[in-house]
């Protein structure tokens, strides 16, 4: 140490990987400054004599849009807001036990041997495109769901709607919340555990009000992390929501659309209007990401340290 | 703790209480008719709400009944194998055995049954291109006709049934028909060839004409459609020699009179874009009228007893 070819080497790794860091800092900026200016076109300009959008109508209106295509501006995405933090919580609703549970599985329970076949399971998992789990989603829950609604007596749109979104998201996250989970379940200190056991503490006990809980700051990450993909999911949800053009959708059988699926539908094959105010439901959904991960984050700086 | 759970039974019973009612009725007559559709810039679309007399739901969402499900023509196929009460339409290239295809006043959607202009629910693919002296010279005008040569040979006719729509020409194989162009051998690709005109057809046309430059001495292609009424405007019309002007205009309606100015060899068919209504296997309906279609598509007809008993 301390030759001055190393230093050089040294300046030389700090200076590329400045680089390398404003790089890839700057397609973040890039891609919001694109989006934003792209954006907020419909709402400042008369988009070609059709008059602007109003913001206003925008973020509050049940309809997508009132009259014809490339004719009305009349859009609303109110709807698609409710829609899609409703699914995503729904989603992690299902997502969060399951994906927990088996990560305390795969970290505490398992044999040696099985819990390195389900790590290689999840990881596997958290790899297939979003595609593959939306095709799953049209060939192996629709129809279970049709004959569910049916057995209930609804007439469900061919099981399009809430809970099969809901089911392919949950299946979609289940791997990214375990993958994080099992780390941190991991990572808790062993000796606050044989402490709990030395107490009387029974096993299933300590696992669970003194491992998971010692454990939620990272266990909150997992869940934070699969928010973000459920709001963010586009392809998977826009095959089985059934894309409703109004709402807001409550009814778990009834058809329904996020932010996501909507900008999607249609996107190849329209113009114009119809085309830039999906860069604005862009930003509505950038928005609602970003509150929603400062809102988690909040509450896991409240409720997350109680162990050292 | 406790707060938490109330906090969930709370959004469980919101969950329970939005699951909707159920309908009581037991038979086929009393499902709901669940109404399926293309988006609004689907050709498909257009070409169906046109087709049924309910223009106006060609690019307006709001005048369809309520709860309608907007999807893709895969999904629209995936949803019929399983929704016993659902309606939605494909084109006919789409129809297999996996769905009911409906007859459309009467008549069945067949290939047979488009050609020989029966089946009414579809709409003529027409082209038109400049008239002989108008070309900017003698190889644009060779290109040009050997491209229509190609388009009504059998390959052409493959590559139009490929692209969705279906096929009126077939005048024999491209390998043999190539001689008659002698432009063909040339080196063509530093000539362009522009086509445009209606958007419904895009994707026939440029799949025409990805087929056509390799075959051609790999003539430029340019396929830039706004709009069937631009068929005729910038191939033969007044926009003929402006910047849009182009070789062939498409059009996915029959030209009108006021368009019929040049001679006749200069324009022709070249497919029909048949458009089916589909549904469930086990729906006992066969045959719907355009009437009726465009009842169920404004939710008028809102069971399917009321199109049964219609």
């Amino acid at each position: 140490m301390g030759s001055k070819s190393l230093s050089r080497v040294d300046r030389i790794t700090y200076f590329l990987l400045t680089i390398v860091g404003l790089i890839s800092a700057s397609f973040i900026v890039f891609i919001s400054i694109f989006i934003a200016l792209k954006g907020v076109l419909p709402f400042l300009t008369d988009n070609l004599g059709l008059g602007s959008v109003s913001l206003f109508k925008f973020l509050t209106q049940t309809v997508w849009l009132n009259g014809p295509t490339f004719v009305s501006t009349a859009y609303g995405a109110g709807f698609l807001i409710v829609n899609t933090l409703y699914i995503a919580f729904l989603s992690l609703l299902i997502s969060f036990p399951i994906g927990v549970l088996t990560a305390l599985f795969i970290a505490k329970i398992a044999p040696k041997k099985i819990a390195g076949i389900l790590r290689t399971i999840i990881e596997l998992l958290s790899a297939i495109p979003s595609i593959v789990y939306g095709l799953v989603g049209v060939g192996f829950f629709l129809p279970i769901i049709y004959s569910l609604a049916r057995s209930l007596g609804y007439s469900s749109s061919g099981g399009s709607g809430t809970l099969a979104t809901v089911f392919v998201l949950a299946l979609m996250s289940i791997p990214t919340i375990t993958s994080i989970s099992e780390v941190s379940i991991r990572s808790v200190d062993q000796s606050i555990e044989h402490a709990s056991l030395a107490l009387g503490a029974t096993f299933t006990q300590t696992r669970f009000k003194i491992t998971l809980l010692a454990a939620k700051s990272g266990i909150f990450s997992g869940a934070i992390l699969a928010i973000g993909r459920s709001l963010g999911e586009a392809t998977a949800v826009s095959l089985v929501a059934g894309n409703a053009r109004s709402g807001p959708t409550f009814g778990l059988f009834d058809i329904t659309s996020t932010i996501t699926s909507t900008m999607l539908t249609g996107l190849k094959e329209t113009q114009g209007i119809d085309y830039d105010i999906r860069f604005s439901l862009g930003i509505v959904l950038m928005v609602v990401i970003l509150l929603t991960n400062m809102i988690l984050n909040y509450i896991k700086k409240k409720v997350g340290n109680v162990h050292a | 703790m406790k707060k938490q759970l109330l906090i969930a039974s709370v959004a469980l019973a919101f969950v329970l209480a939005a699951c909707g009612t159920p309908d009581n009725g037991s038979g086929f007559e009393q499902e709901k008719i669940n109404v399926y559709t293309r988006d609004t810039s689907s050709g498909t679309r257009d070409g169906f709400m046109k087709g049924i007399g309910f223009g106006e739901a060609s690019s307006d969402d709001s005048v369809l009944v309520s709860g309608f499900i907007t999807n893709n023509n895969a999904a629209i196929m995936t949803a019929m194998t399983t929704d016993i009460a659902g309606i939605g339409y494909v084109s006919l290239s789409s129809v297999n055995n996996t769905i009911k295809p409906l007859k459309f006043e009467g008549v069945d959607a067949t290939e047979a049954n488009v050609l020989n202009n029966t089946y009414g629910l579809k709409r003529p693919f027409v082209w038109m291109r400049r008239v002989d002296g108008d070309f900017a010279s003698d190889v644009e005008r060779d290109l040009t006709l050997a491209f229509i040569g190609f388009m009504e040979s059998n390959d052409g006719a493959d590559v139009i049934n490929d692209a969705g729509a279906t096929a009126v020409n077939g005048t024999g194989n491209w390998a043999d028909l190539v001689s008659s162009y002698p432009v063909c051998a040339l080196d063509n690709s530093s000539v362009t060839l522009n086509f445009g005109g209606s958007d419904s057809i895009t994707k026939v046309a440029e799949a025409l004409s990805a087929a056509f430059s390799p075959r051609c001495g790999n003539v430029v292609t340019v396929n830039n459609h706004t709009g069937s009424s631009d068929g005729y405007k910038r191939s033969q019309g007044d926009e003929k020699d402006g910047i849009n002007g182009m070789h062939i205009g498409y059009s996915s309606r029959p030209f009108t009179d006021a368009e019929k100015v040049g001679p006749e060899t200069t324009r022709g068919q070249l497919a029909w874009d048949a458009i089916v209504a589909i549904v469930h296997k086990s729906n006992p309906v066969d045959n719907v009228t355009g009437d009726q279609l465009t009842r169920i598509y404004k939710g008028e007809l809102a069971t399917w007893g009321d199109v049964i008993n219609d």
